[in-house]
């Protein structure tokens, strides 16, 4: 250690508590070096996989299939793929997120600062938002490439988006916190998320689907996310009742897990001894 | 009268499973005392620990820091705190500057003083060739150093100590000593927990002994040192037998 006496910068005397503005930046910050160890696998692995979907089933499948609805097969499926890797993008950065700092018991530096839980969960959840839009944009750009990119309103598209972030990354909280292992970490989006998104309407409209089948797309939520995505770039969802609902779904869901992960950082669950 | 800078009434932490880890534990610490807190393993020292600084939730009781509730207020307590902990809680791929940085963040220091201190820290730790290694890569000496800079960066008025020197060679373990004292010399209030009595008996003026989850002696070191030594003492008070502490003496 330096024997030199140093003299330290004196401290900014302290104020009252507000909004930890500058610890709620650091939290994005961290977070973002920390996607920025694994760019090729936080951005790159979701564009190439919406890639080989877009080519595959929309243009190699879709160029030999009637038009969808007026519109052309690749311009139908787009926005299905894209909602189908915000999901994926959203819940593995919250999961990740959460249980690697708990893993490592660094999730302790947040614990013992003076960061509120709603600044401990706000901050968490800008970085997942982040990831979700830059995810879109490059499907987006991915799609411009096949003539297939149409966005009919920015405001709604992006309510879309950055809404499914959340809920994803509130859900994925809530699994990062429960997890003991990594087996449990992925459980949810294996039986649960994957199979609901894909029959949420991804690739069909409900009217494609067999009649027994037809009621689970209504109580689907991923049926109301992928037809709100779909109707704020084509202008086309599967009934005139589909998007309100489905906002009032995801506004909704927004409302109950964002208290529910707040309660839990409140109690401590899966934090705290 | 002086506010406690640590007041704990009655403490009480069960962990799931039933295990009693502290169990109606009572203990003042005075601002600016060099605090000895003693104990062997399982005793409750670092469940206590836990419990002040907010990584553990107390089952029952009181803790107030410098007068603010440390479970109300929590976010005032834990300004006032600095904690190094005993066990390496970072995240090992992230930089020495790093970890520093983000914990300054962290406590709001806005960037300018971020850096500041987090350059003077890793100056005076000597870190400096290493700020740009990745704390996985250090050996335990410097991983200990980090810490400790990591709980300084805010300038806390209470610093918590858990095993500061373990593992640390004796060169550097001397250098923290002078350290340390030299904060407590500039009013830092430090609560220190240690297996190496020496330690205890050289840098605090006041020891409790921790056995059980409750505190079973406090007092002035001169308590302790006196008479049989802070040894004799430690191991008495424990529990221990008087042909065990003989055996002790006579090795």
């Amino acid at each position: 250690m330096s024997n030199e006496t140093q003299e330290l910068p004196v401290m900014v005397p302290m104020r009252p508590m507000t909004i930890n503005w500058i610890g709620l930046w650091t939290i994005i910050r961290r977070e973002w070096s920390r996607v920025m160890r694994v760019p090729i696998q936080a951005f790159l692995a979701p564009w190439i996989s919406a890639l080989l979907f877009i080519f595959i089933f929309g243009y190699v499948v879709g160029g030999r299939m009637p038009a969808t609805q007026g519109h052309k097969y690749i311009q139908f499926v787009l926005p299905g793929v894209l909602m189908l890797n915000v999901v994926n993008a959203s819940f593995l950065q919250s999961t990740s997120q959460i249980y690697f700092q708990r893993f490592l018991r660094y999730i302790e530096e947040t614990l013992v600062s003076p960061l509120s839980y709603v600044e401990m969960i706000v901050g968490s959840l800008a970085m997942t938002i982040v990831r979700a839009v830059v995810t879109s944009l490059g499907i987006l750009v991915i799609g411009v490439a096949f003539g297939a990119t149409e966005v009919n309103s920015i405001a709604e598209f992006l309510f879309w988006v950055v809404g499914v972030a959340v809920i994803f990354g509130l859900l994925g909280i809530i699994v990062g916190l429960w997890a003991n292992n990594f087996e449990q970490l992925t459980m949810l989006n294996v039986f649960f998320i994957t199979p609901l998104s894909m029959v949420g309407g991804v690739f069909n409209t409900v009217s494609m689907l067999p009649g027994w089948l037809k009621w689970i797309a209504w109580g689907n939520p991923f049926f109301y996310f992928v037809n709100g995505l779909r109707h704020s770039m084509i202008g086309y969802s599967d009934g005139a009742d589909v998007v309100p609902i489905g906002v009032a779904v995801t506004l909704g869901l927004m409302a109950v897990m964002g208290v529910t992960v707040w309660r839990l950082f409140a109690v401590g669950y899966g934090l705290r001894e | 009268m002086t506010t406690p800078a640590i007041a704990i009434s009655h403490l009480r932490k069960v962990y799931r499973g039933g295990t009693v880890a502290v169990d109606d534990l009572s203990m003042t610490i005075e601002p600016g005392d060099f605090f000895g807190f003693l104990g062997p393993n399982g005793a409750g020292k670092s469940t206590t620990i836990h419990c002040i600084t907010g990584i553990a939730k107390p089952t029952s009781g009181k803790i107030e820091i410098f007068g603010v509730d440390a479970v109300k207020d929590y976010r005032e307590a834990r300004r006032l705190i600095g904690l190094s902990p005993q066990e390496f809680n970072v995240d090992t791929f992230a930089t020495v500057t790093q970890i520093i940085e983000w914990m300054a963040g962290y406590f709001g220091l806005p960037a300018a003083l971020r850096r500041q201190r987090t350059q003077m820290l890793i100056e005076r730790f000597d870190l400096t060739a290493h700020a740009k290694k990745q704390f996985r890569e250090l050996s335990g000496g410097l991983k200990r150093r980090v810490i400790l800079a990591r709980a300084l960066v805010h300038d806390p008025r209470l610093l918590i100590l858990d095993e500061p020197t373990a593992g640390v060679d004796v060169e550097l373990r001397l250098d923290l000593w002078r350290y340390l004292q030299e904060l407590n010399r500039e009013g830092k209030t430090i609560l220190l927990t240690s297996h190496y009595l020496e330690e205890i008996e050289r840098l605090t003026r006041t020891i409790a002994i921790i056995a059980g989850g409750r505190i079973v002696r406090e007092g002035p070191k001169s308590e302790f040192t006196s008479g049989a030594g802070l040894e004799n003492a430690y191991l008495t008070a424990t529990g221990a037998t008087p042909e065990h502490i003989a055996a002790m003496g006579a090795r």
